[in-house]
């Protein structure tokens, strides 16, 4: 039995919306009673339509917002009891945008080894080293080391991002609409990329997507997402053969395979 | 033989930079028939968006277009001035962008926008045009469409917003639109009714559509013909089953070796991909188009040799089939030896 990595129990999360000047607040649920479960080595996939909850559950997940309501568990300890520099070092992001969530006056190089820094690692000459190993390993040339992002492709970008996301090695990446910024021929380059790193590095995923062939290729299990609950959650090949919720047959009949032969048999 | 709709030849667009020129768009020649629907797709930045606007002489000032010819309906339209294009931009050709809450206008209600059309292109005013628009907004699927009228866009959710831009579009019934990108910011189970929308709506209306587009799923669900860009210039050219059962570009082959379909590919197997990114299109090309771009593991559509028959007149330009429905061009000698396409010398 593999160790589970993420032990999520009914997370509720409330915003509180202003319903306009004088008329006081309102209750959003954003994320009502989700409950996770990821062993190591698993991806699990969360899809659902924008707004639904996805992107505030993964915040949740980081650490980077508190559940108004339900538990969490990392590798066995409580999130909130783990010390911050450690929770960095167990879970880290991949955001969606590599345009925005890149410093534009920071080199490559001091991008990605912040996270050393941050962490307390003294030897500079360490963090070169590292910095240089990891980018070699999701396949940036070191000659980007003193560059600026503007210099830089979307997909070299993302690589940019996942670098910096795993200098630190850590256990388990959230990948937050990792590709939707990319063309399809970079994305299957980080598509790739993700593959081989997790077998590398033994990584868990939480990828959070709205490309369903995308979490088709990649995870291992899929949680939909409707309105903030999770409507049903399964083994991949299970829950694209044999859906039982009814939003979830909506969304997989809304798959556009690039096959125009099959759109004559629809019509 | 179908009514021809827009027939580009030649189109090239020039942007002058400090000291140099970037070569956006390089010599495309597109046509439309009426009621057909062409898909342009391509990466980022190969220039497709640049000849959307270029057919609506809507091109950043800066821009230098230069093309032979540029009809609509048959009616050369290349000379037009401001104020002849203006009255062919939302009245005969029509544009769907590709973010609905920014091609809106904030401050006015959906009946202020969709009546200031009529009344510039059709002078329809007052009552008649309000209920033009709600049997309008009623035809994009938006029931009960009164109230909506008087909503701001800020007030209606995506898909609503982008049906609103598909009924503004259509209210003065064009006879071409031109799509940018139409369901790129809208959500999987939106994005399917939008483009069954369009597409009933162009059949009813008898419209030419041009969609352009990055998704391949949405090419196959919707397209009549397809033109693969690349780097400025139309590298294939066909049929929408031509491009998908017979990709003979090696683009091509590699585009579709990149996307993931469910059920075709096994878990944990490589995708195909495209190595390199797109050249730098300023300045003039000293080497190939695609050099570093050629994949070093053969992707499953490399092992068939396509066979190309010349076309008279043009060195790089090959039919496929022996017509001049699937066409491929290759931009130089280079590029054309390493797609290792046998060429068929014994025709024409």
């Amino acid at each position: 039995m593999a160790e589970i990595m993420i032990d999520a129990k009914s997370i509720v999360k409330d915003f509180k919306i202003t319903k306009g000047l004088f008329l006081g607040k309102e209750n959003l649920r954003a994320v009502d009673g989700v409950s996770l479960q990821v062993s190591q080595g698993e991806v699990l996939a969360i899809v659902g339509e924008s707004g639904c909850g996805k992107t505030t559950l993964a915040r949740i997940l980081l650490g980077l917002l508190q559940p108004d309501s339900g538990s969490i568990e990392l590798c066995g300890s409580k999130i909130d009891q783990i010390p911050r520099l450690k929770l960095a070092k167990t879970v880290q992001p991949i955001f969606q945008d590599p345009y925005s969530s890149l410093n534009p006056r920071k080199t490559i190089g001091s991008i990605i080894t912040l996270p050393m820094r941050v962490q307390g690692e003294k030897e500079s000459t360490e963090w070169t080293k590292r910095a240089f190993k990891t980018m070699d390993l999701v396949g940036l040339p070191s000659r980007m080391f003193n560059q600026y992002p503007n210099q830089l492709s979307g997909g070299q970008r993302q690589r940019v991002a996942i670098a910096r996301a795993l200098i630190n090695k850590p256990k388990i990446v959230i990948c937050d609409e990792p590709t939707s910024a990319l063309d399809v021929s970079v994305q299957s380059q980080i598509l790739n990329l993700l593959n081989d790193l997790r077998e590398e590095l033994n990584l868990t995923y939480v990828l959070i997507s709205h490309n369903l062939a995308v979490v088709e290729h990649m995870a291992t299990r899929v949680a939909v997402m409707y309105f903030g609950e999770k409507v049903e959650e399964s083994e991949t090949d299970k829950l694209f053969s044999n859906p039982q919720h009814n939003y979830t047959k909506t969304l997989l009949s809304s798959i556009l395979p690039p096959d125009p032969r099959q759109r004559s048999k629809e019509n | 033989m179908a009514e021809q709709v827009l027939n580009i030849t030649n189109l090239s667009i020039d942007i002058p930079l400090s000291g140099d020129v970037l070569h956006a768009v390089d010599g495309i020649s597109v046509s439309v028939n009426k009621g057909e629907t062409l898909c342009i797709v391509g990466e980022s930045g190969c220039g497709k968006s640049l000849t959307s606007l270029a057919i609506m002489d809507l091109l950043p000032q800066k821009a230098i277009r230069t093309v032979d010819k540029l009809e609509l309906n048959g009616k050369s339209i290349l000379n037009y001035s401001d104020r002849e294009m203006s009255d062919v931009r939302g009245n005969k050709i029509g544009m769907i962008f590709q973010e609905p809450m920014t091609s809106l206008n904030p401050s006015f209600t959906v009946e202020n926008q969709m009546i200031e059309t009529l009344t510039r292109h059709r002078n329809i005013t007052g009552n008649s045009a309000k209920k033009l628009a709600v049997e309008m907004l009623e035809k994009v699927g938006i029931t009960p469409a009164k109230p909506r009228l008087k909503q701001y866009p800020h007030q209606l959710s995506g898909g609503l917003r982008q049906r609103v831009m598909i009924a503004m579009t259509l209210l003065c019934q064009p006879e071409l639109i031109i799509a940018d990108e139409p369901t790129t910011a809208l959500d999987v189970t939106i994005q399917a009714q939008i483009l069954e929308l369009l597409k009933r709506l162009q059949s009813d209306f008898n419209t030419g559509l041009i969609l352009i587009t990055h998704d391949l799923g949405v090419v196959a669900k919707i397209a009549d013909r397809v033109a693969v860009m690349y780097a400025g210039q139309i590298v294939e050219e066909g049929s929408v089953y031509e491009i998908f059962d017979d990709p003979s570009h090696p683009y091509t082959k590699g585009l579709l070796s990149c996307i993931p379909v469910p059920g075709k590919i096994k878990k944990g197997e490589r995708l195909g991909s495209i190595p390199g990114m797109v050249p730098s299109l300023i300045g003039k090309f000293s080497e190939c188009r695609f050099a570093g771009r050629w994949t070093v593991e053969p992707s499953k559509h490399d092992e068939k040799i396509t066979t190309l028959i010349p076309i008279k007149g043009s060195k790089y330009e090959f039919s496929v089939d022996g017509t001049t429905n699937h066409i491929v061009r290759f931009c130089c000698k280079h590029c054309l030896e390493r797609s290792k396409s046998k060429i068929n010398k014994g025709v024409n």
